[in-house]
């Protein structure tokens, strides 16, 4: 051992910081959680324009990710590390710069998502300069672990630390691809891919997003967290290894389970049903494992109040990770999907797996953060039954709403009819769940009060001057050489002594390497294929560009998050093509940037809502659905009456499409002008039709050319119509009652 | 001609089952050497490691 000592402390500032983040963030995550799961029983409570639900729901999910959960896991992350690899992080600036950066991004996502400022993909809505910052500051966090990781004093790198490296380079990969899009100006951009491809990219991300944001960084911290807080190290070093490996290798092909029975090509789909059923395995090893750790602690769990925490999580990551393989089998995705059940999954795994976890972890570092008692113990039990409760009244009422409704929407009567053809019937049925979602909802916010109250407490009781312990350390030997006996035999024998394994565990650059190139390769194997072998999207002849009046009315959709409650894929299942009518294929959505299939229906799906309807229909339903279908959950609309159409941006947002290879044609040059004419007989027809007048330059129109254009290129095939793109506002007898 | 032309034509899919191979290979290399004879000592070091902040379990 080498004889001189290095003296160095670590860096716990930096962890009081994200601490604090992460439970403020937190609560105002969970906040507007509650504000959306009350507009869903009473729309009256979605104040337009900026908190309707379609608005406040990315923002709910992104601040729950990426705030709550993000900053739990850096809280965690620079905590272990540091103490882990023996050494204080290499750059205090950088970590200071990755917490700002950090916390200004999460502000900017609370000031544009009100806004309506999305790039509509899920858990990716965020618009491309805060995109840009994201990357900026995941570089300078990653570059600061990187080399705190080369400083390091302890040889072998711990498990938990393999997770938080995957973590940092996956994420970056994910971000980088699913956001990569063409701006069309400060805060607007589409996706770079359309249709398939970028459905199959999103929920490449989206996917992934829920394996390297919230399941390895928190493995990570459970590898680390329940051996300090159980005091005894980790059941069995060698499953967590396995457990590591698999899910690096496994993880990355699940993403197409979102999407089966979608225009996603049969073979992704099952390659990702496949994969997700194989990940069932690994994930009950590290849960296995996790619950282990405390063997012979047991009767610690029942006076710690931070155990609870620790083993509700572990418990609700075996039931998450149950639940999804089996979710992800093609028949049983076929009843869950679009239902509440996805709802409730992600709900069991959030609040409990991630919740409960940060909570034991924030809860065994305060004390030790703020170098005082924690305040009340009582209240930390009162935090943890509270919460438990919480998640009891959720996931049952918002299980059962799930298979409810998922039932209701394949049930058929006797006479092979849709036995509910009215979808809001499906949609009322479910209240009584939303009211006890919003008491359990209550429950776990209040824990999360009570959390945050007792924070405050302790912290207000630390010292003057925190202490800082000097610890001492010998550098590692730059020469790293084997002190065991040389191996000698076959080829066999040495291969199986393992020396190269252990050589590299100890290169933490080449093991990040490794990482990558396990991740990128199954992507490129999983996503490639849709892009360049042509079988995977056949394309359609009648199938034309939206009109640039439609394609505003698509922004305007976009910017309202529509496809939050209504998907636009109607899957090849009887009871969905009795209820939509045809199927959507996959060459249907080739200019849609991005796709908008959607992945919840609280309202119906709108993939043939074209013509289903007269103009005047929508113009009356957008200012108060109420009006049309008298038990409607949807928000009103009433300003898209008179909101002007933003005419000029057209053709920026016209040459951004055809930037990305969209056959504009004529559109180039004169956008505004095809929009007015458009948007004029439009209105023209509302007024004939006995509507109000004036509406020529209002937005509602530009929604509605959209809507009604939805699934028509299809029809106007089978009926070999001469001018496909001009289908708009044909005139239809107004249908009384108004819902199907 | 288009590259997805090209990549049509190439007739790729036998990658496919070269990519599975490898990695079963992988996860078989990583298995052996998880379980291989004399890593029990490093692995009981290494799991050590968060109970202690200040002293290197692993050092060298």
């Amino acid at each position: 051992m080498n004889a001189r000592l290095d003296s160095f402390s670590y860096d716990d500032d930096i962890v009081r910081k994200f601490l604090w983040a992460t439970m403020i963030w937190g609560l105002v995550g969970f906040l507007v959680g509650l504000i959306i799961a009350i507009q869903l029983p009473f729309p009256g409570f979605n104040v337009a324009p900026l908190l309707t639900f379609g608005r406040l729901r990315p923002l709910h999910t992104n601040a729950v990710i990426f705030a709550f959960a993000g900053n739990a896991w850096f809280t965690g992350a620079y905590y272990s590390s540091q103490r882990l690899l023996k050494t204080r992080m290499w750059s205090d600036g950088l970590s200071k710069f990755h917490f700002w950066g950090w916390q200004a991004i999460i502000v900017s996502a609370a000031l544009t998502l009100p806004l309506g400022l999305s790039q509509s993909k899920e858990y990716a809505e965020l618009e491309w300069p805060i995109d840009i910052a994201i990357a900026v500051v995941w570089v300078a966090f990653a570059i600061n672990y990187f080399v705190t990781l080369t400083k390091r004093r302890e040889r072998h790198i711990y498990v938990a630390i393999w997770f938080y490296i995957a973590s940092i380079i996956t994420v970056a990969i994910l971000h980088i691809f699913n956001n990569l899009s063409v701006p069309a100006g400060w805060f607007k951009s589409y996706s770079l891919y359309a249709g398939v491809q970028d459905a199959f990219m999103q929920w490449w991300y989206g996917h992934n997003a829920v394996a390297f944001f919230l399941t390895t960084p928190f493995l990570g911290l459970m590898y680390y967290f329940m051996p300090k807080a159980a005091d005894r190290p980790v059941f069995s070093y060698k499953l967590s290894i396995l457990h590591f490996w698999t899910l690096v290798f496994l993880y990355i092909w699940a993403g197409p389970h979102h999407l089966h029975y979608t225009a996603l090509p049969d073979w992704a789909s099952t390659l990702g049903m496949l994969f997700s059923v194989m990940l069932w395995m690994p994930s009950w090893g590290g849960m296995v494992n996790g619950l282990l750790t405390l063997r012979g602690a047991w009767h610690k769990v029942t006076e710690d109040p931070i155990l609870k925490f620790f083993v509700v999580a572990v418990t609700a990551y075996g039931m998450s990770t149950f639940e999804g393989p089996m979710l992800s089998i093609k028949s049983v995705n076929a009843l869950a999907h679009y239902t509440d059940w996805i709802i409730a999954h992600v709900h069991t795994g959030a609040l409990g797996w991630n919740g409960f976890l940060t909570f034991g972890m924030v809860y065994w570092l305060a004390p030790r953060l703020f170098q005082t008692e924690m305040y009340s113990k009582k209240l930390v039990n009162l935090h943890f039954w509270l919460a438990t409760f919480g998640i009891l009244l959720y996931v049952v009422a918002i299980y059962s709403a799930g298979a409810t409704q998922g039932l209701m929407w394949r049930a058929f009567d006797e006479t092979g009819r849709l036995q509910y053809p009215d979808f809001v019937e499906t949609v009322i049925r479910l209240m009584p769940m939303y009211y006890v979602r919003i008491v359990g909802g209550t429950l776990y916010i209040t824990g999360m009060l009570l959390g945050i109250y007792n924070l405050y407490k302790t912290w207000a009781a630390r010292p003057a001057r925190y202490e800082v312990p000097v610890v001492q350390a010998a550098p590692l030997n730059p020469v790293f050489e084997e002190h065991y006996a040389p191996v000698t035999g076959g080829l066999w024998t040495r291969f199986a002594a393992a020396r190269w394994h252990r050589r590299w565990e100890g290169m933490p650059l080449f093991f990040a390497v490794m990482t990558a190139v396990a991740v990128i390769v199954a992507s490129l194997f999983e996503i490639i294929p849709t892009f360049l072998i042509k079988s995977n999207v056949p394309t359609i002849a009648s199938v034309k560009p939206y009109t640039p009046l439609e394609l505003a009315g698509r922004d305007i959709y976009q910017r309202e998050g529509c496809f939050n409650c209504h998907s636009q894929m109607i899957r090849p299942l009887t009871y969905e093509t009795e209820r939509y009518g045809d199927y959507s294929k996959p060459g249907e959505s080739v200019y849609d940037h991005p796709f908008l299939w959607g992945s919840r229906r609280i309202g119906p799906d709108l993939a043939r809502e074209g013509g289903k309807y007269p103009d005047l229909w929508h113009v009356r339903h957008m200012f108060n659905p109420r009006e049309v279908t008298q038990k409607s959950i949807m928000p009103a609309y009433p300003r898209l009456q008179t909101n002007l159409i933003d005419f000029p941006t057209i053709q920026k947002h016209v040459d951004a499409m055809a930037m990305l290879g969209v056959p504009y044609g004529d559109a180039v040059n004169r956008a505004p002008e095809m929009a007015r004419e458009q948007a004029a007989q439009i209105a023209a027809s509302i007024e004939a039709a006995g509507g109000p007048k004036g509406l020529a330059d209002k937005e509602i129109v530009a929604l509605t050319a959209y809507l009604q254009r939805l699934g028509r290129d299809l029809k106007n095939a089978t009926a070999g119509s001469a001018s496909p793109t001009a289908g708009a506002s044909k005139p239809v007898a107004l249908a009384p009652g108004g819902s199907r | 001609m288009k590259l997805s032309d090209i990549m049509g034509a190439a007739n790729l899919s036998v990658y496919a089952e070269i990519a599975m191979v490898l990695f079963i290979v992988a996860f078989l290399v990583i298995v052996i050497a998880t379980f291989a004879p004399g890593r029990q000592k490093t692995f009981d070091a290494a799991s050590r490691m968060p109970l202690d902040d200040e002293h290197p379990q692993t050092p060298r």
